[in-house]
This record gives structure tokens, sequence and C-alpha cells, in this order.
């Protein structure tokens, strides 16, 4: 996709000045960015700057999970590319809900606590692929245990009736990532999602999101901390930092060329692998004053 | 196999460590025949594919779980079998921090209490101003604020719900610290101030740490020595610069050019794989070929592959 195109075409979801509160603290402020269609925006930054909870209002659960509230802003969303975008943050609970899972699915952060403990993770995707894509016990079964291979689970089959704690970290995020993209989304959200993986399976798992994306044209947001991870994967960056957007770009212009102070702390700070050698002994690093 | 560790007098001493689980689907072999030595002050990183044994190898030696075989000892003490009245005066020299945050702090105390309760059970602080100063420095310490302390875990974020663990993990000045992917959910400027921290603990109290990370360029700065492990085995086992300079085995191989590099100009295309998934599950009847070690240089163990 070239640049120009993506200037001219509508974006898919459109989130402008979005601000979250609990209580008195604003977790999130004037956020605003496009998603444009088959592409993938990586959105990084400090912990606790309020990526995860942007992504929740997305998806319609920050007022519904939790104590925050949404003050301002809209989260345009355009499934067709018509540019008649609906704001999903007016749609009422019962239309959000046909939304999430099936247009828009996401990854959540800490899967031991978004799996049920007391179903068995292929009755929990199965489930999932029921209620969302229409297909019978047998059907939604299968399609759990294709999932499964293609997330490399081991032993696909017999693993579909193991419990989540029966599973190690990285097969419980690979379980959350099979749910997520079994409905063929149009916009997938990932948060972390690859935090619990050696770097053999994401690099599986990243290329999996990159065939959704030219198989079916879906658009990607992640979630990241690895900045390895985003130069593989990204188009575009939007960095955050104390709950606001400090810059947005090209994944070229935020690597090659940033205009913030914080953007190139944090490119400073990322540990790059041979930077030890010759060396024998543990070294700290050094660290870059805010 | 029993040499494949010559750390003189070391603070935990791991033997031919096995773990398996029954399930319906077969025997699940998570951690087989491990043998490994963690030094005083030394850091070993384990590094493997997910799923390979790792959080189950760091459990069996918190005593979380009962090894199927094998031996532990610390400082000398054989802890494999030992009853809980004997492993009190040991437990304290031990700590964990899980891999994940969320499930390992209790939904409904303040996380403030959280990291003031192992001080307060093992009897090295009473409730009062000074216990509070000692959270409070705490938290500081791993980059939180002090007024986080009264605030319950569903009001942090990923980041923050590890560095409360983190806390907690050091408040005792245990001897050993097993780090379950510990910094995973940081940023990369909180990440090296917790691992700056990490380190600034080992040099002054002599601290070691088994240390279970996917971040390959994390383990490069923070150890001494580097264990690979696949399908519940050690696969190579070496200092630091064997690993990193001189990696032998080909699943090693593998996981090193498997690393991004955080330049989008350097893109690798990468194609997906298919087919037979290696798995540690074996029908009756059946089990995994042991590995057998060649110590290729001083110290740099690789297992044999044909
Ligand atoms: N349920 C909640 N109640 C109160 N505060 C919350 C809640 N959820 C999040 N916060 C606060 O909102 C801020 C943003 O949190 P968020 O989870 O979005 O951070 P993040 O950018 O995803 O961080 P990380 O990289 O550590 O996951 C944090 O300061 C957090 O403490
Ligand atoms: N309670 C259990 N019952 C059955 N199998 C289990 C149980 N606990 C762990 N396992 C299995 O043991 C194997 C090793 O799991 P472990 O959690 O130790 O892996 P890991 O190396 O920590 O992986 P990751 O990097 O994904 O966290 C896996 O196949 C897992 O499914
Ligand atoms: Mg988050
Ligand atoms: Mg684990």
């Amino acid at each position: 996709m070239t640049d120009a195109e993506t200037e001219t075409g509508n974006p898919v979801l459109s989130v402008r000045d979005l601000t979250v509160t609990f209580g008195s603290f604003t977790a999130v402020q004037d956020v605003s960015f496009d998603l444009h269609p088959g592409r993938t925006l990586a959105v990084v930054g400090e912990s606790g700057s309020g990526k995860s909870v942007t992504a929740l209002s997305i998806m319609g659960l920050v007022e519904l999970g939790t104590r925050g509230k949404v003050t301002a802003g809209q989260v345009l969303f355009d499934q067709t590319g018509s540019g008649d975008a609906v704001d999903l943050l007016e749609l009422a609970e019962a239309d959000m809900r046909k939304v999430r899972g099936n247009q828009i699915s996401m990854i959540f952060q800490e899967p031991l606590t978004s799996l049920n403990p007391v179903y068995t993770v292929g009755n929990q995707v199965a489930e999932a692929v029921m209620l969302h894509q229409g297909l019978d016990k047998d059907g939604a079964k299968e399609r759990a245990l294709e999932m499964f291979n293609l997330v490399r689970i081991p032993d696909p089959e017999s693993r579909l009736d193991q419990y989540p704690h029966e599973m190690s970290g990285g097969m419980r995020q690979r379980v959350m990532i099979a749910m997520a993209l079994s409905c063929d989304p149009t916009v997938l959200i990932a948060d972390e999602p690859t935090t619990a993986l050696d770097v053999t399976i994401q690099a599986q798992i990243l290329g999996l999101m990159r065939e959704l994306q030219t198989t079916t044209g879906a658009s990607v947001i992640i979630i990241t901390h690895d900045m390895g991870v985003v130069a593989e994967v990204a188009d575009d960056v939007v960095v955050m930092n104390r709950s606001r957007v400090v810059e947005s770009g090209s994944v070229y212009e935020i690597f090659e060329d940033p205009k913030e102070e914080y953007t190139r702390s944090l490119l400073a700070a990322v540990p790059r692998l041979g930077s030890m050698a010759g060396t024998s002994e543990p070294s700290r690093f050094n660290l870059v004053a805010d | 196999m029993s040499d494949l560790n010559d750390v003189t007098s070391p603070l935990v001493s791991v033997r031919d460590l096995t773990k398996r689980f029954p399930t319906p689907g077969g025997m699940v072999h998570a951690v087989e025949q491990v043998s490994l030595d963690v030094g005083h002050g030394e850091t070993l990183a384990v590094v493997g594919e997910s799923g390979c044994g790792k959080s189950t190898l760091a459990q069996m030696i918190m005593r979380l779980l009962k090894p199927t075989s094998g031996r532990i000892e610390l400082d000398g003490t054989d802890i494999t079998e030992i009853g809980s009245r004997a492993m009190k005066p040991h437990r304290r020299k031990m700590q964990i921090v899980f891999q994940d945050p969320f499930a390992s702090l209790d939904p409904r105390r303040q996380v403030g209490k959280a990291v003031a309760e192992p001080l307060l059970v093992h009897g090295l602080a009473s409730k009062g101003s000074e216990l509070d100063a000692t959270v409070v420095e705490l938290f500081e310490k791993v980059g939180l604020e002090a007024d986080h302390v009264n605030q319950f875990p569903h009001q942090f974020s990923g980041g923050q719900r590890q560095r409360v663990c983190i806390a907690r993990a050091l408040a005792l000045e245990p001897k050993l610290v097993v780090a379950d992917e510990p910094v995973s959910a940081l940023d990369v400027s909180i990440q090296a101030q917790v691992i700056n921290l990490m380190m600034d603990l080992q040099e002054q109290m002599g601290l070691s740490y088994l240390f279970i990370s996917h971040d390959l360029a994390v383990v490069e700065r923070v150890s001494h020595r580097v264990a690979v492990m696949y399908l519940g085995q050690i696969v190579e086992l070496g200092d630091r610069s064997h690993i990193f300079e001189n990696p032998q085995h080909s699943y090693t191989k593998r996981l090193l050019s498997a690393v991004p590099i955080a330049d989008p100009r350097r893109r690798q295309d990468r194609a997906l794989l298919s087919g037979e998934i290696p798995s540690p599950v074996w029908a009756d009847g059946t089990s995994p070929t042991l590995v057998d070690h060649v110590e290729v240089e001083s110290g740099h163990w690789v297992a044999s592959e044909d």
C-alpha cells in the first residue's frame, strides 16, 4: 500500500480526542489516531501511560468492566470504507456486543485473567467460534483445532481438553490469540500479545497476523514494549507518555527521525543483542535522564 | 551430567530434577533430568521455547511443586523432601516473581499490604510507621509512587503490577530470587531501571538470580551463565559469552537468529511453520530420549545431536 492511498482512503478506525478518567485521575487525555485498512499501527510508550485503557475504550469495556469513565472523544468505526462511520462510544451495549469479538477482537494483556479457569481451553475457543461464526458444535471444535495448530500449540488435540492452569504462560497466550483470530476480525487489537513467547514462536504469531491481513484485509493495532517487534511489523507508530500521545508517524519517521525527546530516550534504552560481545560480567544499563 | 556445573559451593544445586504430569492425552514430560547450579552472587539465565518447562523448574526449586524425582539443595541442605517446619529457616532465603503478576496478587488486598505481609510473617517488622516507610521505599525503588500503596491490583497497569511483585520479592532481602519473566511488561526505560536495581542488590548483598526470560538482549546483559532448555531438557549451558558468541546447539542458533532487530529496514521475511509440532506429551509405554552432554570448551556443555 502506498502512502498516497493511505492518505486518501478512509480510516477503518479513528480515535478522536479520547479522554478517560478514573475518579480524579486522567488515564487517557485527548488521544487521537487513525488506523487505515490493512495496516498495522503500533502503540508504544511508558508503562502506565494509558495504552491498555485506550484499547479497552475502543472495545467499549472500560465503563463496563472498570470504574473508568470516557469523558470525551469519539471512536469512529467504518467497516466498509464507505465513509459513514459509527461512533462506537454511542452504540447501545447490545449492538456493541455484536461488534466485539466479531468485527473487532482483542487479545488481552494478561491471558490468565481473561481465560475462565473452570472450562477447558478447547471449550472456550469453540464457544467463541459458535457465538460469532454460527458454526455448530462439531464445526466449532474443528475450527478450534485448526487454530491451535496454526498458533503452534503442541499436541493440539489433547490440549483442547486441558484447563488454563495446565498450560504454560505462552500456551495460554496462544489460546487467547487463537480465539481472537478465529473470527476473522476486521480490526484486531493485540495488547502485548507475545510477552510470554520465545522469539521463534513469536515470529510465527506475527506471521499469522500478517497472513490474516493479506487474506482478509484486516487492520491491526499492536501494543508492545518490544521495539524489535515494532520495527518488524508496524506501518505506523503512536508513542504515548503520561496519558497523552507525544508523537506519531510512520515506522521510518519514528525510528529514523524521532522528533520528541521522550521517543528518543525510549529508542536509546532498547537493549540490543550483541552489545556485550567480548565481555563476561553483567553490566548495568545507562539510564537516560527523564 | 552431574558435572555439567562446576560452581564451587553453589547456593542452589539441582540434580536430575524431573517433573511429569499425567494427563488424559498422555504423560507430559515437563522437566526431564535437569541439573544445574546457581552460585552465590551469580545470575543464571534460563531461556527456551515456550512450554519447555522453565516455570515448572522454577516452581520446583521454590518447593511450590513436588518433583517426580531428583534433588534440590539450598546452601548444602537437601530441601527436596524436608517438612515445612524444617524448611522455615530456609524459606526466607528464596523468593519468586511469578510470570503472571495479576494472578499472584490478592485482588481484595491493597498492594502495600501485599508487600508488607512477608515482613510481618517473618517477624522482620511490626506494624507501624517504620514498616510503612520501608514499603514506600521499596515502591520507589521499583519506580512506583508512595500513594500507590493504598491501591488495589486491578487499579494498576500490567507493568505496574509486575513492579509490585518485584518489590514484594525483594522485601525480605532473600539470597535467591527466582524471577520468571520479571520485566516482560515493562517499557524499556523502566525495564532498565528495574534491572539496574536488581544488579545493585546483587552487588550489595550477593544475591543470586535464576532469571527466566524470552528477551535475549536482556539476558545477554544480566547473566553470568545461561542454560538453554528445549522440551524439558537442557540442550546447552555455558558462560554468557559461550552461548551468545559461540552457540553450538541447533536450537540455540535458531533462537538467536529469530530475535527481531529494532530497525524497520532490516525486516526479515520468515516463512510460516507448518507440520509436526514437537511435543512433551508421550503415550503410555513411551518416553523421550535423554540427551548426552559434551563439554566443548571449559564450562560449555552441549547436548549431542544426531
Ligand atoms: N481500573 C482502574 N482503576 C484505576 N486506575 C486504573 C485502572 N486501570 C488503569 N488505571 C490507571 O490508568 C493508567 C493507565 O493504565 P494502562 O493500563 O492503560 O497503562 P498501560 O499503558 O497499558 O501500561 P503497561 O505498559 O504497564 O501495561 C495507569 O496509571 C493505571 O494505574
Ligand atoms: N498442572 C499441570 N498439568 C499438566 N501439564 C502441566 C501442568 N503444569 C504445566 N504443565 C505442562 O508442562 C509443560 C511445561 O510448562 P511450563 O509452564 O513449565 O513451561 P514454560 O517453559 O514456563 O513456558 P512459557 O515460556 O510458555 O511460560 C507444558 O507442556 C505444560 O502444559
Ligand atoms: Mg497495558
Ligand atoms: Mg512459564
